[in-house]
């Protein structure tokens, strides 16, 4: 099952794919410490697509994130990202294609000294809108439930409160694409639900592809497509048909709910 | 990367987020800052008390022996080269002040110390100090003095109404005037007229040296209105004797403050000491910032890898960083000049030296602080540069 199956098989062009990988391979380190860690990767994620990556630890999933999220140097295969080839960029090129895509982590990492409006407001400000940049915020703090939070800081937030503000800095300036690792690791049951949900209800509004990493059985439900990465290489690739018709629609509800 | 007016002050936010590590940041850059005030101001006070009577000389042009290359040394010169130079053209008035050190005895512990007695002719200008000038009529009666408010407190209480002796004669204190004291004033200075020098100095004993009209110390000249003074100078010069050194009182170049200042500054490893000092202090206050700066790198780790991820540039990064240390010179400027200034107060006070702290000290300290934190912000900035965004993930 190692054929890359996109929502269908035509050929997709750059301008409609948010990422586009081909014979994707990497290493860490270099002469005999040489690990590599992915393995001739194929993968096309079509504009609007919600996509989740699972696979066992230290399989390569964080690895695959950041690549695609342009924060490392790539050398060998190809990788377009919102139709710019990463392979070859230079470290200020890869700069400007980040600014267009959207990262929500494990931790929020929030600075303690910002409100949730400025930690949000640091975003905007890339994009050089001082003007509006404060009604930007809380626009979107607002659409997170956060209405209410606009003006405290990290530290009297609640964990989900915190990783709301987190994924409306990664929001705010609307990317084209959004990559999670484990966004929801680090909260309880219902608040990693509520947070999963929101996220779905922006990207399908807005049209972004997301691109998340998890481990939560709960929220698989919000994927248009599943793909499973073991040892580097892609090991499965499931659209969310294929994944109803290959698992009882009713025991993965029965099963969401007894989790 | 310009209007950072508009963006979020992320700098000043981070570090005044933590009010008692703030605070702690403030009070170590001030302290670094006191140690330097501290420092240069023992090292300045050496030569600023050194020239504080030749500023306060009422002449443009001085004339004195040629030997005398510092005011210890005790050569006069024959009172007719004031004549001569008087009659010169453009030249205003020539005054002769007359110095001595003698022993002054302390009216309350009857101990013996030397100070030094300045005396001038009460209708010549020499030293127009509010005291003096207050005093002149009262200076009139034989043996009789005004004796320096900070004069060192050896000498015992230093007010009007004193009545001690002065190289074992009798002497009454008549009134104060403010001067200080230098390394050549003993524990003081008292100021007296012409008449009354002769009484106390004229007939010393014969190990002493005797004293008259005829040979003066300091000699003050004034130039006509409109005169070049340097002009004067070299025309002095040249028409005077050999046996006498003409310069301008005060600038640099040739004066008199010039030689003292340079002889105080060339014959003592004073200065030297406290310069070290003040470089130690410098150095301290680098590794202080630094440690601050540092901290907070390094507690914001995962969020500035989180700002790179998000586009931000690494000169952004740096720009925060520098402005932290800029903050931070400005912060702990402002505590440490406060504190040094009373310091200053309490040294002058005490021990009778000036202590100044001039706009033009003021500045190049500041220069020293930011220049202090900038430093430890380009150490701490390596840190910065070194994050890598992708480790935001692990
Ligand atoms: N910075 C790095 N340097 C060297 N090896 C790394 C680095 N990051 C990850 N690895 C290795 O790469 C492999 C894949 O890691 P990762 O992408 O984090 O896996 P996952 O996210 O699926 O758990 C692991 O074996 C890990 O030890
Ligand atoms: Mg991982």
């Amino acid at each position: 099952m190692a054929t890359s199956q996109s929502s269908g098989s035509s050929p997709v062009t750059p301008t409609t794919s948010a990422v586009q990988i081909q014979n994707l391979h990497y290493s860490f380190g270099s002469g005999d410490l040489t690990k590599q860690v992915l393995f001739d990767i194929n993968l096309t994620l079509p504009r609007g697509q919600i996509v989740i990556m699972t696979g066992p630890s230290g399989s390569g999933k964080t690895t695959l994130l950041t690549l695609i999220g342009a924060l490392r140097t790539v050398h060998a295969g190809s990788l377009q990202v919102l139709g710019q080839e990463v392979v070859g960029l230079s470290r200020r090129k890869l700069v400007s294609v980040r600014r267009n895509i959207g990262f929500i982590f494990q931790a929020h990492n929030l600075f303690e000294s910002l409100t949730a409006a400025q930690n949000v407001e640091m975003a905007v400000e890339l994009k050089g809108q001082f003007g509006t940049k404060r009604s930007q915020a809380v626009e979107i703090l607002d659409k997170l439930g956060l209405s209410d939070r606009v003006d405290y800081k990290p530290g009297s937030l609640s964990g989900g409160q915190k990783q709301r503000v987190a994924i409306a800095r990664a929001l705010v300036n609307h990317p084209l694409l959004i990559l999670a690792d484990e966004p929801t690791a680090a909260l309880d049951k219902k608040s990693g639900r509520d947070v999963v949900t929101l996220m779905q209800k922006l990207a399908k509004e807005e049209n972004h592809t997301i691109l998340m990493v998890t481990h939560d059985n709960r929220i698989l439900d919000v994927a248009d497509r599943i793909i499973n990465l073991v040892d580097g290489r892609l090991e499965s690739d499931e659209n969310l048909d294929t994944f109803v018709s290959t698992h009882d629609p009713k025991s993965l509800d029965r099963r969401m709910f007894i989790m | 990367m310009l209007s950072w007016w508009k963006r979020t002050p992320l700098a000043w936010l981070n570090l005044t987020h933590d009010r008692r590590k703030f605070a702690t940041s403030m009070a170590g850059v001030g302290f670094a800052v006191l140690l330097m005030f501290l420092f240069t101001g023992f090292q300045n006070a050496l030569y600023d008390s050194q020239v504080q009577l030749i500023n306060r000389l009422n002449a443009d042009i001085i004339i004195i022996n040629r030997l005398k290359n510092n005011m210890f040394v005790p050569a006069a010169f024959a009172r007719r080269r004031l004549y001569q130079a008087q009659a010169l053209a453009g030249v205003q008035a020539a005054y002769p002040l007359y110095m001595s050190d003698v022993r002054w005895r302390n009216p309350v512990t009857r101990k013996t110390r030397p100070v030094r007695v300045l005396a001038f002719n009460l209708a010549d200008p020499v030293l127009p100090l509010p005291g003096v000038t207050a005093h002149l009529e009262a200076l009139k009666f034989p043996n009789t003095a005004l004796i320096d408010t900070r004069a060192r407190a050896e000498v015992g209480p230093r007010e009007a109404g004193i009545q001690s002796e002065l190289a074992d004669r009798a002497i009454e204190i008549v009134g104060t005037f403010r001067l200080g004291t230098d390394f050549a004033a003993g524990n003081g200075n008292l100021i007296m007229s012409d008449q009354n020098f002769l009484r106390y100095f004229a007939n010393r004993g014969p190990e002493e040296d005797e004293r008259s009209f005829s040979t003066v110390d300091i000699g003050l000249v004034q130039v006509q209105p409109g005169v070049d003074v340097d002009e004067m100078v070299q025309a002095l010069s040249a028409f005077l004797p050999n046996d006498v050194k003409v310069m301008r009182r005060l600038g640099p170049g040739n004066s008199f403050e010039a030689q003292e200042r340079d002889y105080w500054r060339e014959s003592t490893n004073i200065a030297f000491v406290f310069s070290l000092l003040t470089v130690m202090s410098f150095f301290v206050g680098i590794i202080l910032v630094y440690q601050i700066l540092y901290t907070d790198v390094a507690d914001h780790w995962k969020e500035y890898a989180t700002l790179k991820a998000m586009g931000y540039s690494n000169r952004f990064l740096l720009t925060v960083v520098m402005q932290e240390a800029l903050i931070l010179s400005v912060v702990g400027f402002i505590p440490g000049i406060l504190v040094s200034r009373l310091l200053y107060t309490a040294a002058s006070n005490a021990i009778g030296l000036v202590f100044l702290m001039t706009p033009a000290r003021i500045t190049h300290m500041y220069l020293a602080a930011f220049a202090m934190c900038l430093i430890s912000g380009a150490i701490a900035v390596r840190k910065v540069q070194s994050t890598d965004p992708a480790e935001v993930f692990s």
